[in-house]
């Protein structure tokens, strides 16, 4: 288990503790940080690796600051245990990343810590367990915009659309997105033909994305 | 009632101002009778037909009219002159010479030269004619003064005064030639012949020409002199004057070559003037003269020459008959001088005698010199002594008489010309008084002009450093807001996350714990507390609103600007307690556009709010920026009473807004109406 916060590693044992231990053998390690959490994933690799990982994307980077969040340690898991189940709990609810997430990690389940109660915990650990994958509502809610939508649109573009949905003007776009400006500005209207919305302004390209879910 | 005493008083008003009209057109109806009674008098006086005593009578009528309306006649120099020729013509000299005395001051006060000029020249003749020969050279000069003036001034047409100037520089020749200045007066003589060449009038020439044969005469320049003279008669050909200078001219050259002592040519040409028998028959004392010249040439030729004899008793006999004194005086002269040339002491004697006596009436200097030579010759020794010794004393009187003359002349002239360079002396100070203030204002002007630019250049520099601070401040208070957004932006992000990672971790995982819990203990409230853990998430679900919301970076930089004119309008409308609207067009990039431009703006904003505040007693105002076409418009809108545009003068307050949107190469508005608010609509291009 690997989280920043102890209170919440204590939900979680509380939660898995309390009613799985009749019928499963847990033992639990614990990581508060990047290099704590590396260095026991990379022992575990030799010795007993472990079944399953509980990763929070938001951790403090590793001291040499190759790995900076749950997202690349998931990824270093992934090579060093290739058989353990991982699960991303996060606060992070934002489309990008989910699909971001999604993409990079794949991981057996994927849970929001806002919609996440105890009992939703134990029935994603036991659907895992048993080898089915687990989603939170919210990111099954993502899963479903992207397939109604006949076309996907790369990362890049859902961070533009994200960013004008937060308010931020298309000039100070290139500041949010690693994008210039005119480029920022053609996939603008690239997005805007996909909806065939051509020629609209940014308010009715914002509306669009909302009602497409992809904001 | 009213209306009656109305009409009472505008009646008596008209009788009123007909009386005053008819009292005027009674003056100027007595002023016409007099004048045309002074006219009417002046044309009876110089009616030659009427008796001499009607004539006086009438001019001096006309004189006593023209005194009593002096003032207000239009030419009353013209009249003046008039009055005084008549009087001249009546031999009534002193008056006359008084009417040109009242003409000369006449004539200064009006500052008429012309007239003045003229008046000198009547008063020189009058002098003359009472033998004051220095005052009247003084007045012919002042006139000659006057006309060289003109002369050298070219203010007046030369045509206008050349005639009279001729007259007064013969005048002069005359009475140059009168004391024996020979030379000065064919000098004037010519100068006068100039003169009259220039007028075209030519009926002064005989007598200038025969005056200059007279001074040649007296130079001996002979051949000069019957040049000049044949001169004088060739002009009077062909004019009623032919024969009058015929004779004279004859006469005059008979007697140049009787002084030359040709004495064949001068009885040649005294004969030639004595043929004119038909002229002379009426004029017995040119006749006489003739006569007696011609004889005396001959008794020069041939001194017992009978003829010559008979010729002055001819000559006597007619002088006698019309008692022709200074003639007489010449004929006993010259039958004394005959009859000392025929030994006849004693007779000769007698009519010396006879010449001295008569000279003293007739006052001919000459004669009488002539008279005490012959008779010192005539008489014995002793009375002989006596004669001579008169002789030599009356001839060194006369000459010394003469040279007086002379030297008055030439003071006189001295004087007026030193007066000329005076008055020369005095317009040369004027002249240089006038550079002086010329060159003194010409220094001020330049002084003022550059006061003013310096002054004009102080106050380029003030708004140069106004503009300068005024960017200053603007910095400031940018800098200001950008770091009190920054700070506010880093502690929103702080806190953000803060809520984020801390607050909602934790809560997460206390809800997650006790969710845990729950789950295990069945002691019948787990229902109870599954409300209060769903309170939790609820919780969790605002804080990571809150949080999102705090960690919502929509403070881009440019939106400083906009801040502080929101502040500004925000911070002056609380204070007035007014209410506002505040717009931006999001499209404006505030970053990109001049300092200056958002001086300017932000200075309009804050003086329209004044105005507003000041004058409009409104109770809302909208300001809005717009992006239209490549330019920001700025729009005040206020709900006040308004003002009218034509009514208000423009206050310092519109001046300057004015003036800071030219300054931006924009337009202003100001558009009111009474009680339907104020807009002021500014637009700048960008």
């Amino acid at each position: 288990m690997i989280d920043d916060h102890p209170m919440i590693i204590e939900g979680y044992k509380n939660t898995l503790l309390g009613e799985n231990q009749k019928e499963y053998q847990i033992k639990i390690d614990i990581a508060s940080n990047c290099d704590d959490a590396y260095d026991s994933i990379l022992k575990s690799s030799k010795t007993t690796p472990y079944d399953m990982l509980f990763v929070d994307i938001k951790l403090p980077p590793s001291s040499d600051g190759t790995i900076t969040s749950g997202e690349d340690l998931a990824k270093h898991a992934k090579e060093l245990l290739p058989k353990a189940k991982i699960i991303i709990l996060t606060m992070h609810r934002e489309d990008h990343r989910i699909h971001n997430i999604l993409k990079n990690i794949n991981p057996s389940g994927f849970l929001i810590k806002s919609d996440l109660t105890s009992s939703e915990l134990l029935l994603a650990f036991n659907n895992i367990v048993s080898g089915t994958p687990y989603y939170s509502a919210t990111v099954n809610n993502h899963f479903r915009k992207m397939m109604t939508n006949n076309f996907s649109l790369d990362e890049k573009n859902l961070k533009i659309l994200y960013h004008l949905s937060r308010g931020v003007k298309t000039k100070n776009l290139p500041n949010y997105v690693s994008l210039s400006l005119s480029a920022i500005e053609k996939r603008k209207n690239q997005i805007k033909e996909m909806f065939s919305i051509a020629k609209a302004d940014d308010q009715k390209l914002l509306e669009e994305a909302r009602k497409r879910g992809f904001v | 009632m009213i209306k009656f005493h109305e009409y009472h008083i505008l009646s008596i008003l008209l009788l009123f101002l007909m009386i005053g009209c008819s009292d005027g057109t009674i003056i100027m109806e007595e002023e016409e009778i007099k004048h045309n009674l002074i006219n009417t008098n002046i044309g009876e006086a110089k009616n030659k037909t009427k008796s001499k005593e009607e004539r006086r009578e009438s001019i001096n009528k006309a004189y006593n009219y023209f005194i009593t309306l002096e003032g207000s006649n239009p030419n009353r120099i013209k009249t003046i002159e008039e009055i005084s020729g008549v009087y001249y013509s009546l031999k009534d000299y002193d008056t006359s010479m008084k009417m040109d005395r009242r003409m000369l001051e006449i004539a200064i006060s009006e500052k008429d030269s012309i007239a003045m000029a003229k008046a000198y020249g009547y008063l020189g003749i009058y002098y003359r004619r009472k033998d004051k020969l220095d005052s009247a050279f003084k007045s012919f000069n002042d006139a000659d003064k006057i006309y060289r003036n003109f002369d050298n001034s070219n203010k007046k047409d030369p045509l206008t005064y050349s005639y009279d100037h001729g007259k007064v520089l013969i005048d002069l020749a005359k009475l140059s030639r009168k004391v024996k200045d020979y030379s000065e007066s064919e000098d004037l003589t010519i100068k006068a012949i100039e003169k009259f060449d220039l007028s075209g009038d030519n009926s002064y020439m005989p007598l200038s020409y025969s005056n200059l044969g007279i001074v040649a005469k007296e130079l001996e320049r002979y051949e000069d002199a019957v040049f000049y003279h044949s001169k004088a008669i060739e002009y009077t050909k062909n004019t009623p004057k032919d024969t009058l200078y015929a004779v004279l001219g004859n006469n005059n050259i008979g007697t140049v070559y009787k002084s030359a002592k040709k004495y064949e040519k001068a009885m040649e040409y005294y004969t030639k003037a004595l043929s004119y028998y038909k002229f002379l028959k009426n004029r017995p004392k040119r006749l006489s003269l003739l006569l007696d010249n011609l004889g005396y040439v001959k008794f020069l030729q041939d001194s017992h020459d009978e003829e010559a004899f008979s010729l002055f008793q001819k000559a006597f006999k007619i002088r006698d008959s019309v008692n022709d004194v200074v003639g007489l005086s010449t004929n006993n002269l010259h039958f004394a001088e005959y009859y000392k040339a025929q030994g006849n002491d004693s007779l000769a004697k007698s009519y010396a005698i006879k010449v001295k006596e008569a000279t003293r009436i007739v006052n001919n200097n000459v004669e009488l010199l002539q008279a005490y030579q012959l008779l010192s010759k005539v008489t014995d020794s002793d009375e002989g002594l006596g004669y001579a010794q008169k002789y030599i004393k009356l001839n060194d009187s006369l000459i010394k008489e003469e040279r007086s003359y002379v030297n008055k002349f030439a003071r006189i002239k001295f004087e007026t010309e030193e007066k000329t360079q005076e008055i020369a002396a005095i317009s040369r100070e004027n002249q240089l008084l006038i550079f002086a203030i010329l060159g003194l204002s010409i220094l001020f002007l330049l002084g003022y002009v550059i006061f003013r630019q310096q002054q004009s250049n102080k106050e380029l520099l003030f708004e140069q450093k106004q503009q300068q601070s005024n960017q200053e401040i603007y910095r400031l208070l940018l800098s200001q807001q950008l770091k009190l957004e920054e700070g506010r932006k880093m502690e929103q992000h702080r806190m953000s996350e803060e809520l984020h990672d801390g607050v909602l971790g934790r809560l997460f995982g206390v809800r997650l714990s006790l969710d845990g819990i729950n789950q295990r203990a069945n002691d019948g409230f787990t229902e109870s507390r599954n409300v209060f853990i769903d309170e939790l998430k609820s919780i969790e679900k605002e804080i990571r609103l809150i949080s999102h919301d705090l960690g919502t970076d929509t403070l881009s930089p440019d939106v400083a600007y906009v801040d502080v004119v929101e502040s500004l309008v925000s911070d002056l409308c609380t204070v007035h307690k007014m209410d506002f609207e505040f717009a931006n067009d999001e499209n404006i990039d505030w970053e990109t556009i001049d300092d200056q431009k958002k001086v300017n703006l932000f200075r309009i904003i804050q003086e329209s709010l004044q105005n507003i505040f000041k004058h409009a007693k409104a109770e809302s105002v909208k300001i809005s920026f717009d992006y239209v076409d490549d330019k920001i418009n700025l729009t005040i809108l206020d709900d006040g009473i308004g003002f009218k545009s034509s009514k208000v003068k423009r206050g310092i307050g519109l001046k300057n807004i004015t003036s800071r949107v030219t300054q931006m190469n924009g337009v202003v508005d100001f558009i009111s109406n009474q009680d339907s608010g104020t807009k002021v609509s500014v637009g700048i291009p960008i």
